[in-house]
């Protein structure tokens, strides 16, 4: 059988997966474990609509073989945003600041600026920039993105940072 | 019976060996070897759009924590072979001693390609228009392989024999590379030209290491990508240069040498006319820094 099984850590919850081993976890999320918030953009490693954290480090879902995602695992995907108080904040300043237009690049976008400010939330806006470099948004401009990143940053609780 | 290619992701097969040791017995015998997958951030790619046929097997590498680390010794750094994009931008070590390399992983892809993408992923990918190439090539290291016959050094400069072609037996597997510090006094650096600043695949790349004293070239080395099938050393102005005193007639004409001794390609990124004028002021910038 050409199957592998993982037990990863999904937004704080125990899930378990007998999976291909180099299915896209994309469509490991997607399909298998119901994770529709996740997109696809491109396919192809360009556009960060995929974007999901394993082990605290953005990755893109899309180019990522399922069975390389190792057991034991802490996977956030944007589903699992609310559920902490930086992605709740993340979340109110997106809207506030009107960051998201027809929407479709955020769940990668949102969950990059998670990464981002977990690691560091003292970020200026080049350095905002950079760490978005690999998410694309054809609707904004990128203007009101960077300036709910920096609201949020500038908010940052202290409980969510490391 | 004719035999069924594997035609998606879920036919191929995926080994996780635990150690090194179990991986290179597992590449010794072709009944269990596999195609070396590492990061993925290429090979996913070339999988899917059918660049490369889908493999019946993957050996995946990314996870031997034999590969992962960035140590020194007194005059080396050794990158182990699954590190990745991130890693050399964050290890201390690469940060000190080997400034262009941590400046070209900077500039591959975005965040999530660099904490994906790996340093022997990149150099097996074997693109012209790889980045970290040139910042290897300069260091005069070495590409250091292993399968269960024992290891094998091939220098930087001659790993790569041809458009996408590399010096690695079907049993081998890159397990690191050793790479000479900067020395004192020396510098590096490191440019990139590409159609826009982030996420571009360059139309020329290069770097290099050199000493400049009292305006005096002491040592230079310059490494280009993405103008002939791999990236190459412009071993003969390097030569030419050595010893001489940076004036504007020398800086000229180290950048004319340069335009004129190598015969890029014309592909979808750019012009061969393009890569030839703007190699000879890339190497006249360098040399500008070194001096500066």
């Amino acid at each position: 059988m050409n199957k592998v099984k993982r037990t990863w850590n999904i937004n704080g919850e125990r899930r378990e997966a007998e999976i291909p081993p180099v299915r896209r976890f994309l469509d490991v999320l997607r399909e298998d474990l119901d994770l529709k918030g996740t997109k696809e953009g491109c396919g192809e490693g360009e556009c960060g609509a995929c974007t999901v954290i394993v082990d605290g480090e953005p990755v893109l879902s899309c180019m990522l073989p399922a069975g390389q995602v190792p057991d034991s695992a802490e996977v956030t995907t944007v589903e699992g945003l609310e559920k902490t108080p930086g992605g709740r904040l993340l979340q109110a300043a997106y809207a506030e600041k009107g960051a998201a237009q027809c929407g479709f690049c955020i769940p990668g976008m949102i969950v990059s600026s998670y990464a981002m400010l977990s690691r560091d939330p003292d970020m200026d806006p080049g350095r905002i920039r950079e760490a978005h470099a690999g998410n694309i948004c054809r609707c904004t401009g990128y203007e009101k993105i960077v300036e709910a990143i920096q609201s949020a940053a500038e908010q940052w609780p202290a409980e969510a940072k490391g | 019976m004719s035999t069924v290619t594997a035609k998606t992701f879920d036919d191929v097969a995926c080994a996780f060996p635990a150690t090194l040791q179990e991986a290179l017995e597992l590449m010794a015998d072709e009944k269990t070897r596999g195609r070396p997958l590492a990061g993925g951030t290429d090979l996913m790619v070339q999988w899917e759009s059918g660049v490369l046929e889908m493999p019946e097997r993957a050996v995946s590498v990314k996870h031997l924590s034999e590969l992962r680390n960035i140590e020194e010794t007194d005059g080396e750094v050794m990158i182990g072979a699954s590190v990745t994009h991130m890693g050399i931008r964050r290890s201390p070590l690469t940060q000190k001693y080997l400034p262009s390399l941590v400046d070209a992983a900077a500039t591959i892809g975005g965040f999530q390609i660099q904490t994906m993408g790996t340093i022997g992923g990149s150099v097996a990918n074997a693109s012209p228009a790889g980045d970290l190439a040139p910042s290897l090539m300069i260091t005069d290291g070495t590409v250091v392989v292993a399968s269960v016959r024992g290891e094998r050094e091939v220098p930087v400069t001659k790993f790569w024999t041809g458009y996408r072609k590399i010096d690695l037996e079907p049993d081998e597997l890159i397990v690191r590379f050793r790479l000479p510090k900067m020395p004192d006094g020396h510098r590096e650096a490191w440019r990139k030209l590409g159609p826009r600043q982030a996420q571009a695949i360059s139309k020329v790349m290069g770097s290099c290491r050199g000493h400049v004293a009292n305006g005096v070239v002491k040592s230079f080395r310059v490494a280009i990508g993405s103008i002939a099938p791999t990236c190459v050393r412009l071993y003969d102005v390097e030569k030419w240069v050595e010893g001489k005193k940076l004036d504007e007639a020398v800086l000229a004409e180290a950048e004319q040498r340069t335009s004129d001794g190598i015969n890029p390609i014309a592909d979808i990124r750019s012009t061969a006319e393009y890569r030839k004028w703007v190699t000879g002021r890339i190497v006249r910038g360098f040399l500008e820094q070194l001096a500066g």
